[in-house]
């Protein structure tokens, strides 16, 4: 084998340990130091497909603690399935940490975490974080059933509290995350979400109802991971921020938003510059 | 990086340019390079092919733009780029310490885009060479037009040929007939390589939704999926032009580039691969290397061409 030297973000992680506390969610625990060092809450990784067959896959940086960080994954095609085969011991190529995580202090002091489905994994962190500085933190979970709501216990060890939902009905609220929070009104400064679009398109929706903001965190595509290839982008407010560093309206352009980089200017945006 | 004087030589020449590796990162997928410096020792890469760019700005297609499918990747960015008078102002200075070579590349909608911008941004001590992309499928009819027309290729070619004396590359479209009848044109009209070959289109169909997974409909395919149409178009066109080749699609290994090269591909030009693991683009540079020491070969210019009969580029 040639030896390839390895920039800064290019990390060989071994597997330390795994677990799948339902079929097709699994939990892979990663030997990273550096990674784990330096990941900030909402920070992802890409991950090398073991057979170098397919496009590297982006997770969400589940845990970071001492030399161990851990990913959570659903199995939804070909790459999830092959990463979720992964043992302990085997090897994984992860590039990251990458992207701009939550803006924690603009999140304040009582904040609202939604999670859907395996978006969890991008909220533990944030949640651990904001618990350590005086913060209360309250957890919204959903997910399609019961079996499928894995983990709220860390969260709870954390200091959070926690409500949860399901779509059949096996376990807490019978319906959508969102309609919790809306029973309850405005019960918190902010909100922090990560699940799939249509429900952080009705987190956006809530946070304009209850008069809060919300930061969302979004799952896409990447191909890149980097900002490369502009594959992964969102329609946002060209006054944000976040948005990129895109000059003149070409002549006859009706849209007026500009495309950020999820993987670049994001993945987490404030909803409501969102234009989706 | 050790270099030990038996080591073969895989450095390539495209026109006045050279490669100390002759690996190029595909225009589109690899930035402006810099994205890319913390993945990847820029100065072990031959070169980066710079994103497009127009006269005008474009803020590109609408997402989705990317869908993965089996061994590829289907795009319909649509040539998001700030335009060239920004891009001229903001993006090229900082190409200026790019450890390895810097190609700009350049797409337009009509004869007159290419010669002006095609003129302002090789005018840049920044720029080593440019790419003109005649050949993007993901803008309507009009990007892909230039390719798929010989008459239109030859035209866009002289007057991007006119506008610059620095090294001319043309990116060849796999969506069409008779590539070589296209590369024998752009040849004449004073290209001075060819990049074989752009996506080839294609579309999804989400069958939950019941519409297209692209917003812009159709995309260029890429990846590995494509990479045996990408041989035989480098096979094809070197049988019918002298210049050199830049051979891409779907390289992800040392051996896959060396298809390209035994075809009749001088350098080779990774884009969608760098998406499969960032290290690609060097684990290509030194297979190749080992393929050559393991058959005491001392050039890899020697083997270009090779397993070609009728192979007519210069060695």
């Amino acid at each position: 084998m040639p030896v390839l030297e390895t920039p800064p973000l290019v990390h060989e992680t071994v597997v330390s340990d795994r677990r799948e506390p339902f079929s097709d969610i699994v939990i892979i625990g990663l030997y990273a130091p550096k990674i784990a060092r330096e990941a900030r809450p909402g920070q992802f990784v890409m991950a090398v497909t073991p057979s170098g067959e397919r496009v590297a896959t982006a997770l969400g940086i589940y845990e970071a603690a001492g030399d161990r960080i851990s990913l959570m994954l659903v199995v939804v095609g070909p790459r999830t399935r092959e990463l979720a085969l992964l043992e302990r011991g085997d090897r994984l190529v992860l590039a990251g940490p990458l992207g701009n995580g939550f803006q924690l202090q603009a999140l304040g002091k009582n904040v609202a975490l939604i999670a859907g489905g395996v978006g969890l994994a991008s909220l533990l962190l944030p949640a651990q974080r904001l618990l350590a500085d005086g913060a209360r933190v309250h957890l919204y979970y959903g997910a399609r059933t019961a079996g499928a709501l894995v983990d709220a216990e860390l969260f709870e060890a954390a200091g959070a509290g926690v409500s949860l939902a399901t779509d059949d009905g096996s376990r807490g609220h019978h319906g959508y995350v969102t309609e919790l929070l809306a029973r309850e009104g405005r019960t918190h400064e902010t909100i922090a979400a990560c699940g799939p679009s249509p429900m952080l398109r009705a987190v956006g929706t809530l946070a304009r109802t209850l008069g809060v903001r919300a930061q969302v965190s979004l799952e896409e595509t990447f191909a890149c991971g980097v900002g490369a290839c502009w594959g992964c982008v969102v329609p946002l407010e060209r006054s944000s921020a976040q948005a990129p560093a895109f000059p003149p309206v070409a002549p006859g352009e009706t849209r007026d938003y500009v495309h950020a980089r999820i993987c670049k200017e994001g993945p987490v945006f404030w909803s409501d510059e969102l234009r989706w | 990086m050790v270099t030990k004087a038996a080591e073969p030589d895989i450095s390539a020449r495209l026109g006045g340019l050279r490669l100390s590796v002759p690996t190029l990162m595909g225009s589109g997928c690899y930035g402006s390079g810099e994205e890319y410096a913390s993945l990847v020792d820029l100065a072990q890469l031959g070169g980066v092919v710079l994103k497009s760019v127009t006269r005008l700005p474009r803020l590109g297609n609408d997402a989705p733009r990317l869908v993965p499918v089996a061994s590829g990747l289907l795009n319909a960015i649509g040539l998001q780029n700030p335009g060239i008078e920004s891009y001229l102002a903001s993006d090229v200075a900082k190409f200026a310490d790019r450890p390895c070579a810097v190609v700009g590349s350049v797409a337009g909608f009509s004869v007159d885009d290419y010669a002006f911008v095609t003129e302002r941004l090789a005018a840049r001590d920044e720029i080593d060479a440019i790419e003109l992309n005649i050949s993007c499928p993901n803008v309507g009819t009009e990007g892909e037009t230039f390719a798929c027309d010989p008459d239109l290729a030859e035209r866009a070619t002289r007057a991007a040929r006119a506008a610059t004396a620095k090294p001319l590359i043309v990116k060849l479209s796999p969506n069409v007939t008779d590539i070589a009848a296209i590369a024998r044109v752009v040849e004449a009209a004073g290209a001075d390589a060819l990049a074989v070959i752009n996506t080839v289109r294609g579309m999804a169909i989400d069958v939950d939704r019941v519409k297209p997974k692209l917003a812009n409909v159709s995309g260029g395919l890429s990846g590995a999926a494509i990479r045996p149409i990408a041989v035989l178009a480098v096979w094809e066109v070197a049988r019918a032009v002298r210049i050199p080749i830049v051979g891409q699609g779907g390289i992800e290994t040392a051996r896959d580039a060396l298809e390209f090269v035994l075809a009749g591909a001088t350098a080779v030009s990774i884009g969608t691969g760098n998406f499969t693991d960032p290290r690609v683009p060097l684990a290509v540079a030194s297979g190749i290397r080992t393929y050559l020491a393991e058959r005491g070969i001392a050039t890899l210019a020697e083997i270009v061409g090779s397993a070609n009969p009728g192979f007519r580029g210069a060695r």
